[in-house]
């Protein structure tokens, strides 16, 4: 019945299998991002500033530009509201702003790796906690070039459950050695919406205090605008020459926020309208099919089918039509996770798939339900009189 | 004869009133989204506030050192602008302006953040802003290294309040120095990235001395004014023999790349030579737009190929008695060229409706999204191909029906 129609019902598969892997899209998208949503932040963002400054101090001796910067930090750190502060080079949370590198394990070259550097004090700023092992502390100056904190997420994609404490690599070209120190946990640098990337922590040395670019600072809950001016003060008379900015991360991370959700909420939108018009254009079809076919279903219903089957033949069949073409998207969409296109877990795309085919046989389900009702409410004697 | 169509095609879309809905849904929801998508375009690419002069301007966006291991790509500095792209002969006039830069500022216990920019004289001539109040600093005042500022609209009402009362002559404090206010300009969008700031202050005035550095890369673009439109081939070549005789900086390249571009092509220029922005931005758009169009049009053949069918006695009928298969197919063209017309119609109700909300939203500050000639034009032309994209494959269908079963199909 459906393979003598191939022609006519080729269009309403195909337009089922669009409708399909635009909801497998928009399921993949919303699904990762709510799973990374679940996933913690790693830090205590709430509370937590950044200060831009750039170095423009005119003297180029190391010993003063190294005491203006220390005597600077330790200054912010004396005010009353102030819980922490350290330095950090520029790509803090939320600022989009990228330092990557490749190392090289076991010969195997690892790439995107987030560089930061700091001081010892960042995991205090930040609220970040020690998954293994410790952090920098002042007597590691010596040594930096030899040791290195990375994060949870580098940590498991190196060595898996095994202990990482102690172990070396070797930096892209696998010439300079570094031994691993502490494992601190994974933080989500684009948002809440994005994964945690790899990551690896070096301590600043007395020169990069030049370069660094922004001391991070923990303030005390319900801290006003008016310390804000006199923090604001203090390192524009420190810094004269310097362009200060500072910047609250909670605002910071909404604005990081919405590069998610601003297209999740259009995609939707487009989707959903999509939707409905596929919708009613399977509904219309099947009606239409319905008053073709009259003449058929009141024969049935002359030689005794009772209603519920017809209705049910009707269902039964868009339903056919909808597996047809759900196989085809099926097919599609498993090259997803296959050829890891995007580089989603592949639980993702498993998820997304499963709930776009309930999705759609739900959507089919209910267009037809009525038809199908229609269909069993056809009287034999008019629909045969009619042929 | 077209009359006659336009007859049938309103009596057969008031017979079947659900179908008429499906169609006129899909198409009216299709173009709000296309045309939504094209305002949006044409208010980033075609806006022509604050530079009026564009047909007489090229842009400098970027320099790029090309080596064999490496790249490095970024603005220019000043030194560059000034001592090489200055020193150019076709040039009227050079506005030179730093990439924005944000500051704050602390009044009464509120914090204001400041996007600023710093400028020298001639950009105020060469780019056209609409003064609310006082005028711009001359070159006399920048020379001078006055502390004189332009600032937005916006920021006047955020910094001294809404009252409507002039802001010229008083002062706006940023980056803990205190500048007078000698004009206030109409706001513009973030998305003019080369021209949005909330205050604009002269290069003079800058803590660091910008010509002290003499590479090539730093934070300024320029904007080339030819004296007539005439002149600006001219003057893309002059500056591309500039670039070529330009001394390489160092052992690491061997290739330095910057073009002087017409304003579209230096929106969508990527930093990277070997990718064309042009080429990236079109194919996304095109794509959007084709997945967004490829459902509706599915689903339009489906429900015409229906509608078609339902009518095929009518068919059988004109065709026992000797209408052509072309003057069939043409027929139901016309008939779907009257739908889609009339869903368009109501696309363009929908889409004000749309960009109102969107406007009213301010998703972007400044950005309003108008629904303009130039964006009719583009739905007119979508809604042609929409209309023979979803109408011809059933025409081609129907005209095929074989006369005796469309006759005995009832």
């Amino acid at each position: 019945m459906i393979w003598n129609k191939k022609k006519q019902n080729s269009l309403l598969i195909s337009e089922i299998f669009l409708s399909f892997l635009v909801i497998f899209g928009v399921f993949s998208f919303a699904i990762n991002s709510y799973r990374n949503y679940i996933t913690p932040m790693g830090i205590e963002y709430k509370n937590l500033w950044a200060i831009s400054y750039n170095h423009t101090l005119e003297t180029n001796n190391p010993d003063s530009v190294t005491l203006v910067y220390e005597n600077l930090l330790r200054n912010i750190k004396a005010m009353p509201q102030v819980l922490s502060a350290s330095y950090s080079t520029g790509n803090i949370p939320f600022a989009s702003n990228h330092m990557s590198t490749g190392i090289t394990y076991k010969k195997e070259q690892i790439m995107n790796i987030n560089q930061y550097t700091s001081d010892e004090n960042f995991p205090k700023t930040m609220g970040a906690k020690m998954v293994a092992g410790r952090w920098y502390n002042k007597g590691d100056a010596v040594n930096r070039d030899r040791i290195i904190v990375i994060n949870e997420k580098l940590k498991e994609k190196m060595f898996g459950k095994e202990d990482a404490i102690g172990k070396v690599f070797g930096d892209y070209d696998d010439k300079k050695k570094v031994k691993i120190i502490g494992v601190v946990n994974s933080v989500k640098y684009e948002g809440d919406y994005q994964r945690p990337g790899y990551g690896m922590y070096k301590l600043h040395d007395t020169a990069s205090y030049k370069w660094m670019g922004k001391i991070m600072v923990k303030v005390t809950p319900g801290t006003d605008a008016g310390f804000e001016g006199k923090l604001y003060k203090l390192m524009a008379t420190t810094l004269k020459k310097s362009n200060i900015e500072i910047e609250h991360l909670d605002n910071k991370l909404r604005g990081a926020n919405n590069f998610t959700l601003i297209p999740l909420i259009i995609f939707s939108i487009v989707a959903a309208f999509l939707i409905i018009n596929v919708a009613l254009g399977i509904f219309g079809v099947l009606w239409y099919n319905i008053n073709k076919r009259k003449g058929e279903i009141g024969l049935r219903r002359a030689i005794g089918a009772p209603a519920s089957s017809v209705s049910m033949q009707i269902v039964a069949e868009s339903l056919i039509i909808t597996t047809l073409s759900l196989i085809l998207g099926t097919f599609f969409a498993v090259q997803f996770p296959l050829l890891h296109v995007f580089d989603l877990p592949a639980g993702v795309y498993i998820l997304a798939i499963c709930l776009a085919i309930a999705f759609i046989y739900l959507l089919v389900f209910i267009c037809s339900l009525h038809p199908g009702r229609q269909a069993a409410a056809v009287y034999p004697a008019v629909a045969l009189h009619e042929e | 004869m077209l009359k006659n169509y336009f007859k049938i095609a309103i009596a057969v879309l008031r017979r079947r009133k659900f179908f008429t809905f499906i169609s006129l849904f899909g198409i009216s929801f299709t173009l709000t989204i296309l045309m939504v998508l094209t305002a949006f375009i044409d208010k980033v690419v075609n806006d022509n506030y604050p530079d009026r002069k564009r047909d007489r301007s090229l842009y400098l966006g970027n320099i790029e050192l090309r080596g064999k291991e490496s790249m490095n790509s970024s603005s220019f500095s000043y030194y560059f602008l000034t001592h090489f792209a200055g020193s150019m002969k076709t040039p009227e006039m050079i506005a030179i302006s730093s990439r924005s830069n944000s500051t704050n500022t602390y009044v009464n216990n509120r914090k204001i953040t400041i996007d600023y920019k710093y400028t020298n004289a001639d950009y105020w001539n060469v780019l056209d802003y609409d003064f609310i109040e006082g005028k711009a600093f001359t070159k006399q005042q920048s020379d001078n290294g006055d502390r004189v500022v332009v600032i937005s609209e916006d920021k006047k009402k955020e910094y001294f309040g809404d009252d409507n009362s002039p802001a010229v002559g008083k002062y706006i404090e940023a980056d803990n120095v205190k500048y007078r206010i000698c004009g206030v300009v109409r706001s513009i969008p973030i998305t003019a990235y080369n021209f949005y700031a909330d205050i604009y202050l002269p290069i003079t005035t800058m803590k660091t001395n910008p010509a002290s550095d003499k590479g090539y890369m730093g934070g300024f673009v320029a904007v080339l004014l030819a004296k007539s439109t005439d002149d600006v081939p001219k003057m893309q070549q002059e500056y591309a023999t500039l670039i070529s005789k330009l001394p390489i900086p160092g052992k690491e390249w061997d290739h330095i790349y910057s073009h002087a571009d017409p304003y579209i092509q230096s929106y969508v220029r990527t930093g990277n030579e070997e990718k064309s922005g042009m080429l990236y931005a079109i194919g996304a758009v095109v794509i959007f737009a084709l997945f967004v169009m490829l459902l509706p049009t599915l689903n339009l053949v489906n429900v015409n190929i229906t509608r078609i069918m339902e009518r095929s006695s009518e068919i059988g009928v004109r065709k026992a008695f000797g209408a052509s298969s072309k003057t069939l197919v043409y027929q139901f063209i016309v008939e779907n060229m009257i739908l889609t017309f009339l869903g368009s119609l109501i696309g363009v109700v929908f889409s004000i409706v749309v960009m109102y909300f969107i406007n009213s939203a301010k998703l972007i500050a400044n950005l309003d999204l108008t629904l303009n000639f130039t964006v009719l034009c583009y739905a007119l032309l979508t809604c042609i191909v929409f209309g023979l994209l979803s109408g011809v494959y059933p025409a081609w269908r129907m005209s095929k029906l074989n006369i005796v079963t469309a006759l005995k199909a009832q």
